[in-house]
């Protein structure tokens, strides 16, 4: 249902509160709001368990927005040492989880809520790809989505600094040097950004400032926008059917439930209370998540002379750390560094022209053909393994395998700088080639309504 | 909303209050942490712990000044005529017997102090929080417009005039007198004296 | 352009090369188990070696010494027992020389220890079996400086600190035909004022104490995380029973 602005206003039932509500919903749209929002935004009755992420993104959101201004009371952003020889900015996180009495809890909620966004994020994604959510007319709904996931990369990114630990330091050095990569200008633009030779004192204060002001209210936008997007189209379903088609005599469509209360409490709380366990679950008995959600080297001070034994990014990042490893050679003259970046950066912006490159005549998994079935099942295996080796050595092989001096055939095959490379080609195949096999695959006639049990 | 009404069972209804209730009992506990973070942290009070000023060197007649806290605690060692002082302007105060001000109950006395020769009191103006100034020589030397000054203190904020108890003179914005924090002697050295601890106490610092 | 990028290249790829030899290093020694008590008696015991062995280096300068309390200490206990340089309890625990005498003495300043127990996790084993098996593994090495080697830390900088407690610990030390250097450790030559198993029990009291230092809390966020869990199961329970409330009219 489109976001209708023409709701009746609401009329007093001539209590004190009925006319204190008239009086605020005639000088602002409360009920109109409240009506196109959620109370008559009609979804599709037919939501499976893959329509909880976006909600539980939502939550995720909140609570890093009310730990994050806690943790601003109390974190410095300052590289000057204390007497003890440890950085303010280190020592201030310390402070937060002994010193301030519930700090460690506010703390481990962000720390958690850091990882939690992106395995919400990546699942709903997920659906989108299951279920064509991408296609039109939800296009602009994707590409606010993927502006979305950007600033959560750059939010998490410039977050994963501030504590000073020596991953901090270290991750930032290496990928603020990969800016140096972009011919002529690439090592002033690194400079720019570190605002010094080295990432030092000035970029911890710009990245605090821009983790927390500047991309916060980017993302915040972009949500309101996403939702507005989405609330325009109407959302997708697991039928990947258009409810609008067939609608009642008030307008209503004959297969939407208004979403709330029906997916408000009836789908997305109890959902969200399981995901608050899980979410509870690691922030009290594993809030280093073995070392994923929050690196062992992390809790050494960032040490700009000693880089860390064991260099990875936050899990996170992996897949397209991956991706900037996997090229090691120079194309046309142009450094593997380069394409590295590039290869980075385009796995990400690719996402946004999937509306384009989908071709198939039906949306949903459900009735699309067996190559979409095959191409996406190796396409989650290759976004694992990339996401898996990026957080191994360039020299990691597979089955603890030990690499002898001369490598044979099969030290290759199940060597993870190989991997890295076939599966960040198939990444990509998956989607450039998807105009071409999308068309041909086998698709099952499409049902006109939602199939509900 | 019919549409509402129409499916409120009592089932519902039920089910909705308890978790309204559970819910929002969650949300308080959550918030407890949020709320506690808002207090002095270990290291503030730490640094807010008791502290010792040695009064060896005072002289009668002479004020010092140590921190506790972070808050400027005025020691004063008084002159027997400035005791004196003290019941002579008691007419013009407005809190005289220290009724509606703050300190420790041993100190709730004419010379708001546990030993009278020494005022101990945090040198914060009750008004709005300036540190008045030393206005301690009687008359008008020390620029004080106020007839029969017997010595005192000034806040140079708003004019709030205080005596050498830190008690505020009547029609002045201060509310009550200045507050007396919890102090003691310590019994083996009377030149020590501990701010922030009240004599009971088993063991000062 | 080009050879500033190849030359970054090589210096990342030497980083990223280097990380398997060291790893292949640590998988070569094998962690000891830590035996991490919460006892607080055996936590006030790793606290008193903490102090009088560790503490003259190696600042701790996270850790005000009344968060001692937490495991047992009286307040005036901590004054009496464990600060010998005249600060009081609220004070952090540090070192009096400053990380620059530290460095032009040692070459490098000690670490700080608050966090180490956190911070040498790895894939090996835990941040304590880490520290558990380092602190037993010294042993006499006439070619090092200190006259100290580590098994567990080749060639490291610091020199046995506890060797009045478990003696001058020695080892055969041979090369395979790799060059692989192999340590075995040996009974000490000179013995300590500790029998072998009390030296054990004593650094598995110090690592269990540098384990509560890392992170105090992590008792109290287990007991809460258990009543928080329950209580979401209950609520999850409720809500789902709501939930269908508002469905069963839908067909």
């Amino acid at each position: 249902m489109a976001a209708n602005s023409n709701f009746p206003k609401y009329q007093s039932d001539g209590t004190r509160l009925g006319n204190a509500l008239e009086w605020f919903d005639a000088r602002f749209p409360l009920t109109s709001l409240w009506k196109a929002h959620l109370s008559e935004y009609y979804a599709p009755k037919n939501f499976n368990f893959w329509y909880f992420f976006g909600s539980m993104a939502i939550v995720v959101l909140i609570i890093q927005f009310v730990t994050g201004i806690f943790l601003v009371m109390h974190y410095q952003p300052n590289a000057n040492l204390t007497p003890a020889g440890l950085p303010i900015a280190f020592e201030s996180v310390e402070y937060i989880m002994r010193e301030v009495p519930g700090g460690w809890f506010i703390r481990y909620m962000h720390s958690t809520g850091a990882s939690f966004f992106f395995i919400v994020i990546y699942l709903h994604m997920f659906r989108g790809l299951l279920y064509g959510s991408y296609r039109k007319p939800r296009e602009l709904v994707w590409i606010f989505g993927v502006l979305i996931f950007l600033c959560l990369m750059a939010i998490a990114f410039m977050g994963y600094l501030l504590p000073w630990g020596q991953m901090s330091y270290w991750g930032a050095q290496v990928i603020l040097s990969f800016f140096s990569a972009i011919p002529v200008v690439g090592d002033d633009i690194s400079t720019y950004i570190r605002g010094d030779y080295v990432v030092a004192a000035a970029t911890l204060n710009r990245f605090f400032a821009l983790h927390v002001c500047a991309v916060p209210l980017a993302l915040l936008g972009l949500v309101v926008a996403h939702i507005l997007a989405l609330h325009e189209v109407g959302s997708n379903n697991p039928d990947g059917v258009e409810i609008k088609k067939f609608k009642d005599e008030n307008g209503i469509p004959l297969d939407g439930v208004p979403f709330h209360p029906q997916y408000t409490i009836g789908h997305d709380l109890p959902a969200n209370v399981i995901m608050l366990m899980f979410f509870f679950a690691v922030l009290f008995f594993w809030p280093e998540g073995g070392g994923y959600f929050l690196e062992y080297n992390n809790f050494l001070p960032a040490d700009p002379m000693a880089t860390p034994e064991h260099l990875a990014p936050v899990w996170y990042f992996t897949a397209f750390y991956s991706m900037l490893r996997a090229m090691t050679w120079n194309f046309f003259w142009i450094d593997a560094k380069i394409w590295g970046v590039i290869s980075m950066f385009a796995g990400v912006f690719i996402l946004a022209f999937l509306p384009w490159l989908d071709r198939s005549p039906a949306k949903s998994i459900r009735y699309r053909g067996p190559i979409f079935k095959v191409l996406l099942a190796f396409f989650v295996v290759s976004f694992a393994m990339l996401c898996f080796l990026g957080t191994k050595g360039v020299e990691y092989h597979f089955f603890g395998y030990t690499p002898s001096k001369d490598s044979s055939p099969l030290s290759i095959l199940i060597s993870g700088a190989f991997h890295t490379k076939l599966w960040t080609i198939y990444y990509f195949l998956f989607f450039l080639t998807m105009p071409y096999w999308s068309k041909i695959d086998k698709c099952k006639p499409v049902p006109e309504r939602v199939t509900f049990k | 909303m019919s549409d509402q009404k129409k499916g409120c069972d009592s089932e519902r209804r039920n089910l909705l209050v308890a978790t309204s209730v559970l819910g929002g009992a969650a949300v308080t506990a959550a918030a407890v942490p949020f709320v506690a973070s808002l207090a002095p942290s270990e290291r503030a009070k730490a640094i807010g712990a008791p502290v010792i000023a040695d009064i060896s060197k005072l002289a009668p007649g002479e004020k010092m000044v140590v921190k506790w806290r972070g808050k400027p605690v005025w020691i004063l060692r008084r002159t027997p005529e400035m005791l004196a002082s003290l019941e002579a302007v008691k007419e013009k105060l407005s809190d005289p017997d220290s009724e509606k001000s703050a300190q420790p109950a041993y100190a709730k006395n004419a010379e708001r102090a546990i030993n009278k020769e020494y005022l101990v009191a945090v040198g914060i103006c009750t008004h709005l929080g300036c540190s008045p100034t030393d206005k301690l020589k009687p008359g008008t030397d020390e620029g004080v417009q106020e007839p029969g000054w017997q010595g005192g203190f000034l806040c140079p904020c708003h004019g709030s005039l205080f005596d050498l108890a830190g008690r505020v003179f009547k029609g002045q914005p201060a509310p009550t007198n200045l507050e007396i924090p919890p102090h003691m002697f310590d019994p083996a050295n009377p030149n020590l004296v501990t701010i922030g601890v009240d004599p009971t106490d088993s063991k000062g610092a | 352009m080009k050879t500033h990028a190849i030359k970054f290249l090589k210096r990342f790829a030497g980083v990223v090369l280097f990380v398997p030899a060291l790893a292949m290093a640590a998988a070569a020694i094998h962690l000891d188990k830590a035996p991490v008590s919460t006892d607080q008696q055996r936590l006030q015991n790793g606290a008193r070696t903490f102090v009088k062995y560790c503490l003259n280096c190696h600042s701790a300068s996270l850790v005000r010494y009344n968060q001692l309390e937490k495991i047992g200490f009286k307040k005036e206990k901590i004054e009496e027992e464990l600060i010998f340089s005249g600060e009081n309890a609220g004070s952090m625990m540090t070192v009096a020389m400053t990380p620059a005498d530290a460095e032009a003495w040692f070459g490098k300043a000690p670490p700080d220890l608050s966090l180490i127990a956190r911070a040498k996790a790895s894939g090996a084993g835990s941040g304590a079996d880490y520290l558990y098996t380092y602190l037993r593994s010294f042993y006499k090495d006439k070619t090092r400086p200190t006259g100290w080697n580590n098994k567990a830390f080749d060639n490291i900088g610091m020199p046995h600190a506890m060797w009045d407690l478990q003696g001058e610990a020695t080892a055969e030390v041979t090369f395979d035909k790799n060059n692989v250097k192999n340590v075995k450790l040996v009974a000490p030559a000179v013995p300590g004022s500790m029998s072998a198993e009390k030296y054990d029990d004593a650094v598995a009291d110090l690592v269990s104490f540098l384990v509560w230092m890392g992170e105090p809390v992590a008792g109290t966020r287990k007991t809460i995380g258990i009543f928080v869990l329950i209580f979401l199961a209950g609520f999850y329970v409720l809500t789902h029973m709501l939930g269908k409330t508002y469905w069963k009219n839908i067909h």
